[in-house]
């Protein structure tokens, strides 16, 4: 045991590049992109999956089209010769998102103690859906202009710019009275990409947004993002590693250094390395928190959430940590059962939207690339 | 089949912690956890991240197969490599190590 244990990771080790490469697209991210495009070919494949995350979590249904749009239009400027079929796919999960919206109502894709209690702001509306709609029409449109999409995504960010500059706080709520950072990085994205996109400036806006955060939204231990609030600025949740890794690589777009500084403090307590396995605890050893749908199961001794090390792969790759990232992807070689079939790659312990959270963090970076260069798609 | 079976030595009965013994234990969770990777258990590892693994069994089917699946492949991961190397070394410390050590017990050194 003395022998082998030191020696196992070697068996799951693969070169990073198997992940992520900065320029083209890595093995690992076409075989995942492979595997989710086949889930929007086959609408039977994709109900059953969606299915199954539902029954758990109707979030999920939801953050599993972001992410994958999100990862197309990195793979779709990685990628520019299959742009067609990334931009078919795009327009389809971001046509039937908004069919499902519209029809069914808000509460279709959020969970059911949704409806317990009333929105303090009203009419009510809720910052996850806002934001994460509004990012996948800005991301769509940064891969190639398309007219109908226009306006749809300026009613997305007008609709968010107003109840920002409504709320006292500048504090919006996904669930009443409930309010998410992550939530709120990717709603002043997709406002920072609109400026981008059709020249308007809010700039006031996200610098005004972060000086707050960083006042009231920070705990004093670690110096981390709070992940959840009220309206008011009380902490819910604490930090939170399933929410702060996609935060750290969200505030790369709106304040780098800021990002880097919590990413950092964040690889510090939560990110881990054990025998070459790379993983993430949920919560810093300061802030004791109880297991719940977003942190995952916690697995005990190593004290590891499956939520956490699920997305800490975004943010190695989005701040080029290759040692930690190489150690999720030998992590998850190793602990995530991948099923490898006709050139086709899915994670049997993930789900579609942990698959879709990795093919992001397997591609991330042109798109937040040219809103930071101001250059346009080829 | 039995004689070809009974004649292959790996397949006979094992003195206990015995290299053979060891190797025999290695083979048998590897056919075991072949059988459950072949009967498709992988998928209903999906409960690692709070998934269903089927909606047709249900929670407690899909949670019971997953653990098996898993116990099974950490035995095979973990587990079949120790039994081997350690089949490895106990051969080599029988065959070359104790065999060095016959020689101080010879008729000349008694004498």
């Amino acid at each position: 045991m003395l022998i082998w244990l030191p020696c196992l990771h070697f068996v799951f080790t693969r070169p990073v590049s198997v992940f992520r490469l900065d320029q083209g697209l890595s093995p690992g991210a076409r075989q995942l992109a492979a595997r989710h495009l086949q889930l929007w070919t086959e609408p039977t494949l994709r109900e059953a999956e969606l299915k199954k995350m539902r029954v758990s979590n109707a979030e999920w249904d939801f953050m599993g089209r972001s992410y994958l749009v999100w990862s197309l239009a990195n793979i779709a400027l990685r990628d520019p010769a299959s742009k067609p079929l990334y931009l078919q796919t795009m327009d389809q999960i971001i046509d039937e998102t908004l069919r499902l919206e519209k029809q069914e109502g808000m509460y279709f894709f959020l969970m059911p103690y949704a409806k317990d209690r009333r929105y303090v702001m009203q009419p009510a509306r809720s910052l996850f859906l806002d934001s994460e709609i509004a990012l996948m029409l800005a991301a769509r449109r940064v891969v190639e202009e398309k007219p109908e999409y226009k306006p749809l995504l300026a009613e997305r960010v007008n609709a968010m710019v107003e109840r920002f500059q409504k709320s006292p706080r500048m504090i919006l709520e996904s669930y009443p009275d409930e309010c998410w950072m992550f939530d709120h990085c990717v709603a002043l994205d997709a406002i920072k990409v609109a400026d981008y996109l059709d020249g308007t400036d809010h700039s006031a806006l996200i610098r005004d947004w972060l000086a707050m955060a960083k006042r009231r939204l920070m705990d004093p231990k670690t110096g981390l993002l709070f992940s959840s609030f009220t309206t008011d600025g009380t902490a819910l949740d604490g930090p939170e590693g399933s929410s702060l890794w996609m935060v750290a690589h969200s505030l790369q777009l709106l304040d780098e250094d800021f990002a880097r500084d919590q990413y950092q403090r964040a690889r510090k307590e939560l990110g881990v390395i054990t025998l070459g396995f790379g993983y993430a605890h949920e919560w810093p050893q300061s802030w004791p928190g109880t297991p719940d749908v977003d942190s995952g199961p916690i697995f005990p001794v190593f004290d590891i959430s499956a939520g956490s090390s699920g997305m800490a792969p975004i943010a190695a790759s989005a701040f080029h940590d290759e040692k930690f990232l190489q150690s999720l992807a030998t992590a998850l070689e190793f602990a995530a059962f991948p099923e490898r079939t006709h050139g086709r790659l899915k994670y049997c312990a993930s789900n579609q939207v942990g698959d879709a959270a990795l093919l992001y963090a397997a591609t991330l970076g042109p798109l937040w690339q040219m809103v930071q260069t101001g250059a346009k798609a080829r | 089949m039995k004689n070809f079976l009974t004649n292959w030595t790996l397949f006979r009965r094992a003195e206990f912690f015995s290299a053979r013994d060891l190797l025999q234990r290695a083979i048998a969770i590897s056919a075991l956890f072949l059988i459950l990777r072949l009967a498709g258990l992988k998928e209903f590892t999906g409960v690692l991240n709070g998934t269903i693994g089927s909606l047709a069994l249900g929670w407690k089917l899909s949670a019971f197969l997953a653990v098996i699946y898993i116990v099974f492949y950490l035995a095979f991961v973990i587990l079949v490599p120790v039994l081997i190397l350690a089949a490895v070394i106990l051969t080599i410390w029988q065959r070359y190590i104790r065999k060095k050590e016959i020689p101080l017990t010879t008729p000349d050194a008694n004498a």
